[in-house]
């Protein structure tokens, strides 16, 4: 007997009034051709003619051993399994929740149930955002906060009702919450077809692919300028910019590429994580030190330094040359070009109780420690882990190990061969309170 | 069990005949002492066929729109009653395929559907209520609301049904309608059967355990470690033997003495895929097993028990449903891919 393909899932959540019913009609006539069935929780104005919907009530099974991240949805049990029955196969099986609903037991359900598991896969969940309103249901309800941690895509929906700035502080207080998620921007939830269906979501690759940077470290510093210095005494100037003063460590010996300049930023946290000294315009600031200048009296401000061999230097500046228009000259007076610059991403504070932590680590994984560790991990703070995916290269395996999990429910198993491609293990966790620090230690303890 | 193949039924089971219906069989039933089998599928078709040749009886294409989910077989064996995604139930005659009564349960889907053993009575479920009628399809009473969507049904008496939905079994007085008891337990109850005397209640549930009740002391126990949930349930016509699924193997629980409780079930092993249904033929001890794969087993069980297998076959998809004849002489398979397989029993 041949297994035939399962049928993609995708969720949809969002608040009452964000605009789902408006979504899921815009899809149901675009997606021609295609096959799709609708189970709402929410009775709304769904009607069109190729599509079965399926109106259900929100049935809720918690376990009898009171764990949460077993409780299930019993109406989804039962619609979908009576919709597999059918020979004119769904191509795609779309669920509406209601506003309030916990996005958790919805997840959960495609890995509890092990015939919904064998027939139906969850291609991805989407949660609509009332950009005028979110806000307000943030500080509200944890249902909201949850459903933004749950996302595959965050449509900020209804974007024409708040401006621009307001939109941005929103966009980035989302991504806070959730680094994994694709944000999507519209009006009338006109968005395309393709944000919502065939996601393929749970496959990191993509998400790598759209936004390459997800995965990197946050530094206290924004920018790197590296120059190549003759013997002799520097004038380091700035002007005026938005802030009062600029941390700053100044790296002697400093590489070109790309591994150098990793290797410095390292180097430089732990400098920036000690308390800086603070100068004045016209001071002369040392080499290899955290430093503060103060940058609140008006025009151009000097610093200076000097260097006793030829050498390269790189400054870890906290914010971008570009924004106080900072410029190196000799003693001459000849501006010196910086022969390689590159930005990094930037700390900034986390005001949420739920946020994003991403590991990304070259090496090894020892197989039986990283089960240790990830059993652990889900048992003591499984309820508080909301999503995780990621890849893990596996010792002595020459295929690439990939994992996702909703609470402590973990699914993995060997992806595509490694080849060429380098031995990069990428982890995302996206949870309530969760402990950055003790979750890096634990991960780099699994490494060989 | 690689070495089972479609045309070639080994031990007891002898090639009988084959036929197909429309989509997946979802439910059927022998009528007419064996001497028909009805069918109907999830394209909302009811099939007859005669039980011993296999040649198509009669055939009603779209009798439930969105398709047919359960059935029953009058305990005469002249009628029957299929319930289906359309919110109806309706009661045919089995010699002429005809629709005797066609009745609006309700707005959603009817997922259950029982005669009483008597036959005085029919029972359907819809959503969270349960409706009584009488043979003629009046109704006689409907229930109020269950917390949750009613997962089973099963008559427990005469006149006395029993309703199975997450956290709770609850028994009805047929005539009346009134609440006789209830049984809590906190756990998705997807599957029940009563002990022929109606004594002990099993359920299977959703966390991977059997759980059962003897109404009698109210004593309840839970049966857990399968690895998956035990939705195929069957006692034998004693009430001495449970056999679950829940897994690859079948599980058989011993109520003789003072068991099931602290004493080892029968692990009967042979399945390769998880089971998906199970059935006892009457006055027997022979078991019938169906699997995901389309493996069916027949195994021949002690008291205690352990059993072992005295038959296999394999049919096209995953098996659906089985059926003994009344006379134990045939089984029927109904499977995923609308087939409809008999063998003899050698």
């Amino acid at each position: 007997m041949n297994t035939p393909r399962r049928v993609p899932v995708s969720i949809l959540t969002g608040f009452l009034g964000s605009g789902k019913t408006t979504l899921l009609n815009r899809i149901l006539s675009e997606a021609h051709g295609k096959r799709i069935a609708v189970i709402e929780n929410e009775y709304g104005e769904v009607g069109i003619d190729q599509a079965l919907v399926i109106d259900a009530d929100e049935e809720i099974f918690e376990m009898s051993n009171g764990c949460i991240c077993c409780t299930v949805r019993g109406d989804l049990i039962r619609v979908l399994g009576n919709l597999m029955k059918r020979r004119d196969k769904f191509d795609y099986v779309l669920v509406e929740t209601t506003g309030l609903a916990d996005p958790g037991p919805v997840a959960q359900t495609f890995f509890m149930d092990d015939e919904i598991r064998a027939e139906f896969s969850l291609d991805g969940i989407v949660t609509l955002v009332d950009a005028a309103h979110i806000e307000q249901q943030l500080g509200r309800s944890d249902e909201s906060t949850e459903q933004i941690a749950f996302a595959d895509v965050l449509v900020l929906n209804k974007t024409d009702l708040v401006n621009g700035e307001a939109l941005d502080r929103l966009e980035a207080r989302l991504r806070d919450m959730n680094r994994m998620a694709q944000v999507v921007r519209s009006e009338r939830a006109n968005v395309s077809v393709d944000t919502v269906l065939n996601l393929g979501a749970f496959d990191l690759d993509q998400v790598l692919e759209r936004r390459p940077t997800f995965l990197e470290p946050e530094y206290p510093f924004e920018w790197t300028g590296v120059y190549s210095l003759d013997i002799g005494r520097y004038e380091l100037s700035l002007a005026d910019g938005p802030d009062p003063a600029m941390s700053l460590v100044v790296v002697s010996d400093q590489g070109t590429d790309d591994a150098a300049l990793r290797e410095g930023a390292e180097w430089c946290v732990r400098r920036y994580a000690e308390p800086a000294e603070l100068f004045r315009p016209g001071e002369e600031i040392p080499v290899g030190k955290h430093v503060n200048l103060r940058l609140d009296s008006p025009g151009r401000k000097s610093f200076f330094f000097e260097v006793d061999t030829q050498v390269r230097v790189g400054l870890y500046a906290q914010h971008t040359a570009e924004e106080f228009d900072l410029q190196l000259t000799n003693v001459e007076g000849a501006t010196i070009r910086q022969e390689v610059e590159r930005t990094w991403v930037a700390q900034h504070e986390h005001d949420d109780e739920v946020g994003s932590i991403a590991i990304e680590r070259d090496g090894h994984v020892d197989p039986e420690r990283l089960n240790a560790w990830l059993g652990e991990l889900l048992r003591e703070r499984g309820v508080d882990i909301f999503r995780m995916k990621g890849f893990i290269s596996l010792a002595g395996e020459s295929h690439r190990f990939v994992f996702q999990g909703v609470h402590m429910l973990f699914d993995g198993q060997p992806d595509r061969p490694w080849g060429d491609s380098p031995r990069r293990n990428q982890l995302v966790f996206i949870g309530r309170n969760l402990d950055e620090q003790s979750m890096r230690q634990g991960f780099e303890a699994c490494l060989i | 069990m690689s070495d089972l193949n479609f045309d070639s039924p080994k031990g007891v089971l002898r090639r009988g005949w084959s036929a197909a219906v429309g989509d997946y069989a979802i439910a059927g039933g022998w009528t007419l002492r064996g001497e028909a089998l009805v069918v109907g599928d999830a394209a909302g078709g009811v099939y007859a066929f005669d039980g011993k040749s296999g040649a198509s009886a009669w055939a009603r294409q779209g009798a439930h729109d969105g398709g047919v989910l359960a059935m029953a077989i009058h305990p005469s064996g002249t009628a029957f009653a299929t319930a289906g995604q359309d919110g109806r139930v309706l009661i045919w005659g089995v010699a002429e395929g005809q629709v005797k009564q066609a009745i609006d349960v309700g707005s959603g889907w009817v997922e259950n559907v029982a005669w009483s053993p008597d036959g005085q009575w029919l029972a359907a479920s819809c959503s969270r209520q349960v409706r009584a009628y009488g043979a003629d399809g009046a109704e006689v009473w409907q229930s109020d609301d269950h917390p949750s969507t009613i997962s089973a049904i099963a008559w427990s008496g005469a006149e006395e049904l029993a309703t199975a939905c997450y956290g709770r079994v609850t028994f009805f007085d047929a005539p009346t309608g009134e609440l006789r008891q209830k049984l809590e337990w906190k756990g998705s109850l997807v599957a029940m059967v009563l002990s022929p005397d109606g004594d002990i209640v099993a359920c299977g549930s959703q966390d991977n355990s059997v759980h059962f009740w003897r109404r009698s002391t109210e004593q309840d126990s839970m049966m857990s470690g399968y690895p998956a949930k035990p939705s195929a349930l069957a006692f034998d016509d004693t009430g001495t033997l449970l056999a679950t699924g829940g897994g690859e193997a079948v599980t058989v629980w011993s109520f003789q003495g003072s068991g099931p409780e602290g004493t080892r079930p029968g692990v009967l092993e042979l399945h390769v895929q998880p089971v998906t249904t199970l059935a006892f033929a009457r006055r027997t001890m022979r078991l019938a097993s169906g699997a995901r794969d389309g493996a069916v087993v027949v195994w021949s069980l002690q008291r205690d028990g352990e059993g072992d297998p005295i038959g296999a076959a394999v049919v096209a998809g995953i098996v659906a449903e089985l059926y003994w004849r009344p006379d134990g002489r045939a089984l029927a398979a109904l499977d995923a891919r609308g087939g409809v397989t008999v063998w003899r029993m050698g």
